[in-house]
């Protein structure tokens, strides 16, 4: 089902944090504790390094793609509080912005849907989430929501960019009126969805509790032919809730247990088609999910029965439907 | 907040006990030292100087050693060192330049003991040396280090470093003669006790001044040294040439160093400034902090480990004015905040993947995968618990591809290439299609291709008398339109997704959810009333292996415009001798909703392949001939987009929406409409399919979408006469307040197809452009441009 096609050589001198693909599928970033963010063509299963970064002062925690509408742009956060973004200009990547609001490391970044213009969200362990937005020229506007999370922020995801209506119903020339919004997850085992109200102030809209530990990720689902929101959530519980909105207008959402897992779960991830979450947990694992007719998590990723080990992680009764 | 546990070491039977607290000082601290008791510590300061007692819950103030009615300057403490050796035995270092004893056993209050005033400067750091009771080593901002023995009145040598001044001097615990010191000029010099004249070694160790050093207790040659450059490097002072062992980068200056005992790889830090905190670094692990201390307010002056040989109290003295006792194990641990692992799911449904590369390591002993690609998702590693922290961590990256079906996206891509979508008839457009779908192994797809263009199109002439075919005889038919499907196969191509969802309610709600090993769809619909002409026959295969079920259906199509046709029975051949078979139709037929009189099952076509692992479909070419009007189906067909949609295949909902056109548009809402085509359209262009991207925004129906064409599209157009660029709208310059638009040629204004030349921007009417350009290449309106038209 799933095979190594690359092991990519990094040559991170300590721990990596985050790997991420851009847009095309092109390019992986990487980042890692020795400081260091770097970019890798993965093109046809090649390992080529075009950058090594270096900026942060810190273990560099998060990177993250914008969408090359805007050029080759990634975004890093790191303990050192600081938030680089990074430009790629003539072929040469250098930092344009660095963005120092921050009085803690901050752990999270993540741009919002391009329809928005470049909007970075940072979330930060001083527990404020901070929206960076590019105003043009070189100029960032920052918008700061104190006490998002107590203790700190972990993850930060937007909501796929979705407008109310149909795209010709909007005033013509205007740019449609998006809704913003997206989901944090905390050192308060909560997730919080945060929407942009009409005055441009960020307001909490929802408040999802079912983790009991530290919240590590969530993601945010795109929206591919779906008429659900979807968000997927890890927490230091090991527990992975699926999310769905199913009324956008009544806005409930529904957690759904997908697995309980015997360790930290750091990551959950969706594929681009939002049928299938990956799940990367504390005793390095990946596993894959995909939901069943009867709206139940499977586990699809091949389970090597012979190695005895592994099973534990599936019930039983899921593996017989694969 | 995740906690290592520790156990506290023993100390020679007594063990040191305690808690992390911290009590207020009357003043800012400068530095703090530690009796070798571990029961008291001093702390100095400009205005401070006091002995505090570390009991089981909180500091309890012994002795200020501050007295006198009217300070002296020579109170005012750069540093502090209590003996190791003589619990009596203190020595400060004045900022007025005087290095003082103090001698806690004197009877009377003021304990000062002797008052050396040789240096001319602020007196950095004082050091006792640690076997020898009376050697006393100090180094000052004049650069000068000198040594006093505290039996004489004076100092016994004087060491002219030779560069500026004198940040730290440390006693070597290995040489009972060496001593280092550090400068503020980068440099760390080593120096024999017995020759003032030279220096033994010296190099340079940091960029900037270097604020301080430490002997490590156990390897002896080991020293670190801190500097204002952010680092701290552990150099081997034993080789020839002094070798950098390890450098640790920390996140501002390092003000102070000291070795944690018992653990022969950390050491503690604190800043000079910005950064409060104080960190146990692994010198393995030169990046991330082990431990962080986060207590104090102000800039931390002062650490000490209370006992040598106990690695789990720190003490430190900060600008903030408080004293604080640290327990290891209510340290922070950034590293166990630290996320181990990175993981992206990427566009091609490639997954990248990091993991802690020890845990790596245990497995790739392993490999267990080798050779075998379809299992090497899992890939466990074990973490040693023991050991949370060894050595220099790293991580292994790796990038898995799926295989086709699972979450590979090469299907899309080719699909998206080969698909046909417009410019041939609906029936060739859908056979092709069909075709495509095949061949890249989606037969759920190629199915449902096959389908629409059974039902939107007809199929010509189709012999009446093969009305029903058998399926395990459908090669022997030799039909055009015979489709058969290997389930084996399918049900691998298609994953876990089998499945039609068909609008709840409807007929069959049992019999799709099959065994994900095997499921089928059919388009037959139950939903027309009454009257049947024709049946059209689906047979629904579904292949589980145990119950070797078959599913016959036969819904009888309604067609009101031709009520009189009614075939006769006997058309049909019964089929129905053929084994297992029997529970299929009843089952349906009382499952289903519609109000449709079931049909005799004489009407009922046939089928039934007995062997588990091989079913067909066959489809009544009957239902050509019905002439149903294709409206008929098209609830079914919407449902059909939006089970694909749901399952996350934009591309086959936007695909077929194209396809028929008019078809079905009316009855999706254009809001889905144009949210599958924006989904679509932005996923072609993340493939960088440009072109086929393009087409779909052609072709789409949707005017929001099709604007998207436009709305990329932009002129640059320069005015002809003074030939800046046209910013307003309109064909008047904002400049010159001229009309643009005239024709070079007749002078007129052009209305209607206007061509000009991109080199001069002077143009004119096309029919008069081209005449004119037939006999001259030059502009027409005579600036002498040779004009370039394309």
């Amino acid at each position: 089902m799933v095979s190594v096609i690359n092991t990519v050589d990094t040559s991170h001198e300590d721990m990596i944090h985050d790997a991420q693909m851009d847009y095309y599928g092109t390019r992986l970033a990487t980042c890692s504790s020795d400081r260091s963010v770097k970019i890798f063509d993965v093109r046809n299963g090649g390992q080529i390094l075009i950058a090594d970064l270096r900026g942060h002062e810190g273990p560099v925690w998060q990177v993250a793609w914008a969408h090359p509408m805007y050029g080759n742009i990634l975004a890093s956060c790191s303990y050192d509080r600081k938030v680089i973004i990074w430009k790629e200009e003539n072929g040469t990547w250098e930092k344009t912005h660095e963005h120092t609001g921050h009085d803690s490391s901050v752990n999270s970044v993540c741009w919002a849907p391009h329809d928005y213009g470049l909007i970075l969200a940072c979330g930060s362990s001083d527990g404020a989430i901070s929206l960076l937005t590019y105003t043009g020229e070189g100029q960032w506007e920052v918008k700061k929501i104190n006490n998002a999370h107590t203790i700190g922020c972990n993850a930060v995801s937007w909501a796929p960019a979705v407008v109310p209506g149909s795209l010709i119903d909007q005033p013509s020339g205007q740019k449609p009126n998006y809704i913003k919004k997206f989901a944090s997850g905390g050192c308060d085992n909560l997730i919080k969805l945060w929407k942009e109200e009409e005055d441009g102030q960020w307001k909490e809209e929802q408040k999802l509790e079912a983790h009991s530990d530290w919240v590590r990720d969530v993601a945010w689902a795109p929206s591919i032919g779906l008429p659900t929101s979807t968000i997927a959530s890890c927490s230091q519980d090991g527990r992975v809730f699926i999310w769905t909105c199913d009324d956008a207008s009544s806005n409930t959402w529904s957690p759904k247990l997908l697995h309980k897992f015997n360790d930290v779960v750091w990551h959950v991830s969706w594929s681009i088609t939002a049928n299938i979450l990956a799940v990367s947990g504390g005793d390095n694992k990946v596993t894959l999910w995909k939901e069943s007719v009867d709206g139940q998590w499977v586990c699809i990723s091949d389970v090597n029965k012979g190695q005895g080990s592994v099973s534990a992680s599936v019930p039983e009764g899921q593996q017989n439907e694969q | 907040m995740e906690k290592m546990s520790r156990v506290t070491t023993a100390l020679g039977g007594s063990a040191l006990t305690g808690h992390t607290m911290h009590c207020h000082l009357d003043a800012p601290a400068n530095a703090i030292s530690v009796c070798r008791d571990a029961a008291q510590v001093v702390v100095a300061g400009r205005s401070i100087f006091k002995i505090y007692a570390i009991e089981e819950e909180q500091f309890v103030e012994k002795l200020n050693l501050r007295v006198g009615r009217k300070p002296s300057l020579n109170l005012s403490c750069a540093d502090v060192v209590w003996h190791q050796m003589d619990e009596n035995l203190l020595a400060t270092a004045a900022t007025n330049g005087v290095v003082v004893t103090w001698n806690l056993g004197r009877p009377s209050r003021n304990k000062q003991d002797q008052l050396f005033t040789e240096h001319k400067r602020t007196v950095n750091k004082v050091c006792f040396h640690p076997s020898e009771a009376h050697v006393l080593l100090s180094g000052s901002q004049d650069g000068f280090m000198k040594c006093f023995d505290l039996r004489k009145k004076d100092s016994v040598s004087t060491f002219s470093g030779q560069s500026e001044s004198v940040r730290d001097v440390q006693f070597s615990i290995r040489d009972y003669f060496t001593f280092a010191s550090t400068f503020e000029n980068g440099n760390v010099q080593l120096w024999d006790i017995r020759r003032p004249d030279r220096c033994e070694r010296m190099f340079t160790a940091h960029n900037g001044p270097v604020f301080c050093c430490d002997w490590h207790p156990d390897d002896r040659g080991w020293l670190a040294t801190g500097g204002r450059d952010k680092m701290v490097k552990v150099w081997d002072m034993t080789t020839h040439r002094a070798k950098e062992m390890h450098c640790v980068q920390t996140i501002a200056s390092v003000a102070r160093v000291k070795w944690r005992p018992e653990c022969r790889h950390h050491l503690a830090t604190c800043s000079m400034m910005v950064d409060h905190n104080i960190y146990v670094w692994d010198v393995r692990r030169p990046f991330v902090p082990a431990a962080m201390f986060e207590e104090h307010r102000d800039v931390t002056t002062g650490i000490a480990w209370r006992h040598p040989h106990d690695p789990s109290f720190l003490l430190s003295g900060s600008k903030d004015s408080t004293l604080c006792q640290h327990l290891f194990r209510d340290a922070s641990q950034p590293v166990e905040r630290a996320n181990p692992e990175g993981l992206c799911y990427g566009l091609f449904g490639d997954l990248a993947f990091a993991a802690k590369e020890s845990l790596v390591a245990t497995d790739s002993g392993r490999k267990p995968y080798a050779g075998d690609r379809r299992h090497p998702i899992f890939f466990k590693r074990k973490l040693d618990p023991a050991e949370p922290f060894t050595g220099l961590a790293s991580s292994a990256l790796s990038v898995f591809e799926m295989e086709p079906g699972s979450g590979s996206m090469s299907w899309f891509v080719d699909t998206a290439e080969r698909y046909a979508l417009a410019g041939r008839p609906l029936a060739e457009l859908c056979d092709h299609n069909a075709k495509v779908a095949r061949e890249l192994g989606r037969n759920q797809v190629a199915q449902t291709w096959t389908m629409l263009r059974m039902i939107y199109c007809s199929p010509g002439v189709v012999p009446t008398t093969n009305l029903n075919h058998s399926v395990g005889k459908g090669s022997s038919c030799g039909l055009p339109l015979m489709n058969s499907f290997n389930l084996k196969d399918m049900s691998q191509g298609l994953g876990s997704e089998t499945r039609l969802d068909r609008s709840k309610g409807d007929t069959r709600s049992d019999t799709v959810l099959l065994d994900s090993s095997a499921t089928l769809i059919t388009n037959e619909d139950n939903e027309e009333t009454e009257g049947s002409d024709v049946p059209a026959d689906y047979l629904l295969g579904d292949v589980e292996g145990e119950e070797e079920e078959l599913y016959l259906l036969d819904p009888e199509h309604a067609h009101t415009e031709e009520p009189e046709y009614v075939l006769p029975q006997e058309a049909f051949p019964l089929r129905h001798e053929i084994v297992d078979t029997p529970p299929g139709p009843e089952h349906l037929q009382d499952k289903a909703e519609s109000p449709h009189v079931s049909g005799s099952e004489a009407d009922a076509a046939s089928l039934a392949p007995v062997d588990a692992s091989f079913s067909l479909i066959s489809v009544s070419h009957a239902l050509y001939d019905s002439r149903l009007p294709p409206d008929f189906f098209s609830a079914l067909v919407c449902d059909m987009l939006r089970f694909y949609a749901e399952q996350g295949d934009v591309q086959m909902a936007v695909s077929v929406l194209i396809v028929l056109g008019e078809r079905v548009r009316k009855d999706i809402d254009e809001q889905t409409q144009e949210h599958w085509y924006t989904s679509y359209i932005d996923l072609l262009q993340r493939f960088c399919l440009w072109n086929v991207s393009n087409q779909v925004v052609k072709l789409s129906t949707s005017r929001a979408i099709s604007c998207l064409n436009q709305a990329s599209t932009t002129l640059h157009v320069n005015c002809s006469h003074c030939k800046r660029p046209m910013s307003s709208r309109g064909w008047v310059c904002d400049r010159c307040h001229r009309c643009a638009s005239m024709c070079a040629v007749c002078h007129h204004v052009v209305k209607g197809l206007f061509v000009w030349c991109q080199g001069c921007s002077h143009g004119g009417h096309l029919q008069h452009i081209m005449k004119w350009l037939e006999g001259s290449s030059h502009c027409p309106a005579g600036c002498g441009h040779l004009c370039e038209y394309s």
